[in-house]
């Protein structure tokens, strides 16, 4: 079913759980996410209209300046919460897996605010996000991503005398035989497009906003 | 004050805390306290505020805060907790002025006063990051600027035709930055010019590496250990400071906060920018600190002003000058590169705003540096003669405030502009900027002078 076959009930009461996400007030999105659970909207369907709308309205609200980090965090764990309530009638082989991306800051390198803005807006718009944190070894982003199945590993880093290790992990991947199991995108103050290219990386993220239009095209996601 | 020792004892004992649960602590605690203090824009536009009693309420939160909070050891996961005694103490103590640099070139750093009327101290660069072919040049013309206090060394990729990585090539690297500001003073004609150290990294090793009375870091010199936002500190940078605590040489830090962290919107980042310096001096004796508050569009370059955030900087600044001995800089950045009319613009508005707010100038440079792309002198001579103008006129406030919105003006439908790398639009040889780039510097002049600062000089 699509949004266009929806009696305007549903498109009521899924508005109302986009909003309540929004509004980042839990209470009543958990109640409406309940709701749509009990009527019998399709819940595929109320996760594509609801909570990724949802997701792409925090992300304008954070581009306009009117949100923050800390509100995008809040809308990334309640959109967990309530994906969790929606999914519970759709049976395990019908979810859909979402992209996972793993993310950190590299090796010898401890500053994290960009890092954290990319991984929770990644995380806003539907993307699965493990966050390693800062201080990141090579060999750690591939363990990681080679036991969680990642599909990118996001790589940032702030100070010039860090940017090799960005380069550090892809050559890693190239001499493992692995450099095609993952999408490589990197960021942070000093990196530049061309050094992206340099080394190898399939994506460059100028910033936040930026970084997660990249990871889009290149997981392929709308 | 609270020594660097027990700092450092509580870092081994003090409560574990997950990041994450410290993340979510400091917006928290944030957001409460921007509601119990009432810290509020006001209703009409301000660049520069005016309300002596919300800088009041701004400065008590930003006690309680860091009273609630502690600061949080990246490290060792763990929160250094401090009394509000503790706080109350190191504030007290703490000197308002810092001596630097020998000889002829000794220099006195000093502290503020809102609306003050006596020179302000000079970095002019750098904090970018430029090749080893040009570094020793740059430096040397950055040192010829007379008003120089001190000047800061600069990052890069590569050390005698190498790529930097690793804590050995950093450690080298680190020393050759020393090396080249040295080479790079003395050739300047001011041997004894204190130099600052910029870390290219922040492990022990690089640190203290650097520390060489004859070719690197004088006691006479500085360095700078900057604390990470979200009041955030680590062992190697506290081991660096118990070291050149007992060296001598004076430390600075990085205090600004940025609206779109975990400090939140606009008024959370007052309450942050005010406790961060203050928390920088506690963890690192960081006594000079580039203080305020910024956006992350406007780091990012995707804004050139949102108005506000001068407004907010204000608040922070004015409160750390009335409340504390914070010696407060302004760190100017452009979201526009060098050789362009809007790198001046925005130059403009923020060196004007520093006296009047009791800030230090700060090396002047594009947000997005680049290699060799950042800065030239040009920019911190125009830092210069722009704050000493709006001193001489006598603005105040209100008018500094008038001021800077007819400045604004010249933002209006505006994107930020790239600009040029140092080699096109300065001769370093002649020390002089490059003559499309001092007819852009001419243009700007008048115009600015046709606004209301007419004792701009030049």
């Amino acid at each position: 079913m699509g949004t266009e076959q929806m009696t305007s009930e549903e498109r009521t009461l899924l508005d109302s759980l986009k909003q309540a996400i929004i509004d980042l007030d839990e209470e009543k999105a958990v109640a409406a996410a309940d709701k749509v659970v009990t009527s019998g909207i399709d819940p595929k369907l109320a996760i594509r209209y609801a909570i990724a709308d949802a997701a792409l309205l925090v992300g304008e609200k954070f581009d306009s300046g009117e949100y923050f980090l800390p509100q995008l965090v809040m809308s990334g764990d309640l959109m967990d919460v309530i994906t969790k309530i929606l999914e519970k009638n759709i049976p395990q082989a019908d979810t859909e897996k979402k992209k996972l991306i793993l993310i950190g800051t590299v090796q010898a390198d401890v500053h994290s605010v960009g890092k954290n803005l990319v991984a929770t807006m990644l995380k806003s718009v539907g993307f699965n996000v493990v966050d390693l944190g800062v201080d990141v070894p090579s060999a750690t982003f591939i363990e990681k991503a080679k036991d969680l199945e990642a599909d990118m590993i996001a790589l940032s880093s702030l100070l010039t005398t860090t940017m090799p290790y960005q380069r550090e992990v892809i050559d890693d991947l190239v001499s493992m035989g692995l450099r095609d199991r993952f999408k490589v995108l990197i960021g942070g103050g000093p990196v530049t497009k061309a050094y992206a290219d340099k080394i190898g990386a399939d994506g460059y993220g100028r910033d936040a906003i930026d970084a997660v239009d990249v990871a889009k095209v290149l997981l392929g996601v709308q | 004050m609270i020594t660097l020792l027990e700092i450092a004892e509580r870092t081994q004992t003090g409560e574990k805390v997950e990041d994450k649960k410290w993340d979510k602590m400091f917006y928290e605690t944030i957001n409460s306290l921007v509601r119990k203090y009432g810290i509020t824009r006001p209703p009409e536009h301000r660049f520069i505020n005016l309300d002596d009693d919300l800088v009041q309420r701004a400065y008590e939160a930003a006690i309680e805060f860091l009273e609630t909070m502690g600061i949080y050891c990246l490290t060792t996961r763990r929160r250094v907790a401090l009394t509000r005694e503790e706080i109350l103490t190191a504030i007290r103590e703490a000197p308002t002025e810092i001596l630097m640099g020998c000889g002829r070139d000794r220099r006195v750093w000093k502290q503020r006063k809102v609306e003050g009327r006596e020179r302000l101290n000079v970095c002019p660069g750098h904090h970018t990051p430029f090749t080893e072919d040009l570094a020793g040049l740059v430096v040397s013309n950055f040192a010829q600027i007379p008003r120089t206090d001190f000047i800061e060394g600069f990052n890069f990729t590569h050390v005698e035709g190498r790529e930097i990585i690793g804590a050995p090539m950093e450690v080298y690297a680190s020393r050759r930055q020393l090396n080249w500001m040295r080479e790079g003073v003395r050739k300047a004609g001011r041997p004894g010019l204190a130099v600052v150290y910029y870390p290219i990294n922040t492990r022990a090793e690089d640190l203290i590496g650097v520390m060489d009375p004859e070719h690197g870091l004088r006691r006479t010199d500085g360095i700078l250990l900057s604390l990470l936002p979200d009041l955030k500190m680590e062992q190697d940078m506290l081991s660096a400071a118990i070291v050149y605590e007992e060296y001598g040489s004076f430390k600075l830090s990085g205090s600004f906060a940025i609206i779109g962290g975990f400090c939140g919107g606009v008024e959370g980042a007052i309450i942050e920018g005010i406790a961060k310096p203050i928390a920088a001096m506690i963890a690192y004796r960081d006594y000079i600190n580039y203080t305020g508050v910024e956006h992350v569009h406007m780091l990012n370059g995707r804004q050139i002003l949102i108005p506000y955030v001068n407004w907010a900087r204000s608040v922070v600044n004015q409160a750390l000058n009335r409340f504390t001995h914070t010696i407060c800089m302004r760190w100017i950045i452009p979201t526009s590169g060098p050789g362009t009319d809007l790198c001046l613009w925005e130059g403009a508005m923020q060196a004007a705003e520093a006296p009047i707010n009791g800030m230090n100038l700060y090396a002047p440079r594009h947000c997005r540096t680049t290699v060799n792309h950042g800065q030239t002198p040009v920019e911190a001579e125009w830092m210069i003669d722009v704050s000493d103008a709006v001193i001489d006129e006598g603005l105040d406030r209100q008018g500094a405030n008038e001021l800077l919105t007819r400045i604004a003006g010249r933002f209006e439908g505006r994107k930020p502009a790239v600009g040029y790398d140092i080699g096109e639009c300065y001769d370093l040889v002649r020390h002089q900027p490059q003559e499309a780039y001092a007819e852009v510097i001419r243009q700007v002049k008048k115009e600015l002078r046709d606004m209301g600062l007419v004792k701009l000089v030049g």
